[in-house]
């Protein structure tokens, strides 16, 4: 269930819910679960420990109206937003990395077309090259779930299947 | 009155910001961290109202009345054993001299106004924060505490009590604080004009006309009880179903709403008026009985192999047909859907393909949402239903209003914890 509080201090790991985005630093994790179709972009600064991690589920926030009020929606306003923030923070732009996961396609819908999971990947690789933030490692497409966390200090993102047994049950980028 | 999706739209980033104005002043008078959400926008008449209160359990409320932008009433409910552990919980450190003794029978006088004290925070932040949204002034009026278990005390004595046919508004909402979530119920009862006010204000479409709201209660318990039947036709277990109302949720809140665990599941696309998607979502457990059920021999398979793979999506495509010819029916159509696909993975991960479809063109979702049952066995089915809303709206306002009393109802309404 979704919360509004009004007060920090969530306790963690802090859920990044579907269309937000949060930044932190260090030893703090984020959490998104169950990303299909969504797609997980972790940005991280190694020299400053700060990074961020948005839960994104369309493309294109340029050709949307409502990309202002929620940046973290689309792939690209997220990357752009989760950028400014952590320079904010003290992030140095020049080294920041990222590593993307999700976008699966789970169902194969006439009405999807080439796949709601693609169409974010894609989206999400333009913006970083546009940006020229070097995209260091993927876990991506496919036809199941992931759970991830991202922990900015270390730049580690965990991904984890349903099956955690399975041969690709947990994998850290 | 009409009503269109940005002023509905518009009741929900409401309720969001009152959510969070209410959860800061709770927060700020207790000195306990404190969150207030706001899970389920629904839309009700006044008589689902009274049935709502007319169930038997005891509840206390914390009832304003409101004028300016907003006319009408505004209420807090809670069942009375919530009531008092809201209290217990966020004013027993705070203040030793507040001595609330839960097991106590009768309210004492101290507990009732702590009771209203926190009603009326919440009252009063819900209210300011659309206020907010609607960038106006609405003024509420000293709090009033009402106990009971009919809807006499909660309505008896409001001068512009809903009628049978009025609009209200319910916020199915939660307090969650020092490790425990409290359930609790907010009505917004407003005037007929100041509602049809205030949503010719909001409105950017042509809209639904308000009276065509009866066919959404037509379609859900038409498709309810048609999946009703086909499971228990299909499977030999005995099933019956509970519609929750019809729900009106922003696209995101959809996948955060499905368990948190592994589930196994068919989709399907359909096409037609109205055009979306339908998911049968089961619990693993739930599954295997199923499969058992269907599958005559003893299945010497791990997880779910060909045969239970195909023994769920056979049940998930004639449960999807008789749901989708029940709506059909009531809005004298045909709807066509697609081949099943089959699911065993994240809840979540499964709805938000859909969600991420539907994204494209709109921002929230009418989601259907029913959930099966079966008497002693593991049979827990939720449907979601999501048809895109430009559609919906269409095969509403298509809808010949006379027909829908023609069409007589036996499904029960009934309202689902909100696990």
């Amino acid at each position: 269930m979704k919360t509004y509080g009004s007060e920090p201090g969530a306790p963690t790991p802090v859920q990044v819910g579907i269309s937000e985005l949060v930044v932190s630093e260090g030893d703090d994790t984020l959490k998104s679960y169950g990303l299909g179709s969504c797609l997980a972009i972790a940005l991280y600064d190694p020299e400053s420990d700060i990074g961020g991690l948005a839960h994104v589920m369309l493309p294109d926030g340029d050709a949307a109206d409502n990309s202002d009020r929620k940046p973290g929606k689309y792939a690209d306003t997220a990357i752009r937003a989760l950028l400014r923030r952590m320079v904010e923070q003290g992030a140095s732009y020049t080294t920041v990395e990222s590593k993307i996961a999700g976008g699966s396609d789970m169902f194969e819908f006439e009405s999807f077309g080439d796949g709601v999971g693609q169409r974010n990947i894609v989206a999400a690789k333009a913006e970083l090259e546009k940006l020229g933030v070097p995209l260091v490692a993927e876990d991506v497409g496919g036809e199941y779930g992931r759970t991830v966390e991202f922990t900015p200090g270390t730049g580690s993102l965990v991904v984890k299947t349903a099956d955690e047994r399975a041969e690709n049950g947990v994998t850290e980028l | 009155m009409k009503l269109d999706v940005n002023a509905l739209g518009t009741f929900y980033r409401m309720a969001r910001e009152g959510a969070g104005l209410a959860a800061g002043r709770l927060t700020h008078m207790t000195e306990v961290e404190t969150q207030v959400g706001v899970t389920k926008l629904n839309f009700m008449r006044g008589r689902e109202i009274r049935r709502d209160f007319e169930d038997a359990t005891e509840k206390v409320a914390v009832r304003v009345k409101l004028t300016g932008a907003i006319e009408g009433y505004s209420m807090v409910v809670f069942e009375r054993e919530n009531a008092l552990r809201v209290v217990e919980t966020l004013l027993a450190d705070s203040d030793s001299e507040t001595d609330i003794d839960v097991d106590a029978g009768e309210f004492d006088e101290m507990t009732q106004s702590a009771v209203t004290e926190v009603g009326h925070i919440m009252n009063s932040g819900f209210i300011d924060g659309w206020a907010d949204v609607l960038e106006t002034v609405i003024d509420v009026s000293t709090p009033e505490f009402v106990e009971g278990v009919t809807a006499e005390p909660f309505f008896g004595e409001v001068d512009e009590t809903p009628d049978e046919d009025d609009l209200a508004l319910l916020f199915q909402s939660s307090i969650e604080t020092v490790g425990t979530e409290i359930g609790f119920s907010h009505y917004l009862f407003p005037k007929r004009e100041s509602m049809a006010a205030l949503l010719d204000r909001l409105r950017t479409s042509g809209g639904i006309e308000y009276d065509k709201l009866d066919g959404f209660d037509r379609m859900a318990e038409r498709g309810a009880e048609e999946v009703a039947k086909t499971a228990t036709t299909l499977t030999g277990i005995d099933t019956s179903v509970e519609i929750r109302r019809l729900n009106f949720v922003s696209l995101e809140a959809i996948p955060e709403q499905v368990a948190d665990e592994t589930l196994v599941g068919v989709a399907f696309e359909f096409d037609g008026m109205p055009s979306g998607y339908l998911l049968f979502l089961f619990d693993e457990e739930s599954a295997h009985e199923i499969v058992d059920a269907m599958v005559p021999m003893e299945v010497d398979e791990d997880g779910f192999g060909e045969m239970g793979t195909s023994a769920i999506k056979e049940l998930g495509n004639i449960m999807a047909s008789g749901f989708l010819d029940g709506w059909a029916n009531v809005l004298d159509t045909t709807i066509d859907h697609s081949t099943p696909e089959f699911i065993h993975d994240m809840g979540a991960a499964a709805v938000d393909p859909v969600i991420i479809q539907l994204g494209e063109n709109q921002e929230f979702a009418f989601v259907f949402d029913t959930v099966v049952m079966a008497d002693g066995r593991e049979f827990d089915c939720e449907v979601y239903a999501i048809p895109d809303e430009n559609d919906l709206e269409r095969a509403l306002n298509n809808l010949d209003v006379d027909r829908i009393e023609e069409t007589p109802t036996t499904a029960e309404f009934q309202e689902l914890e909100n696990s």
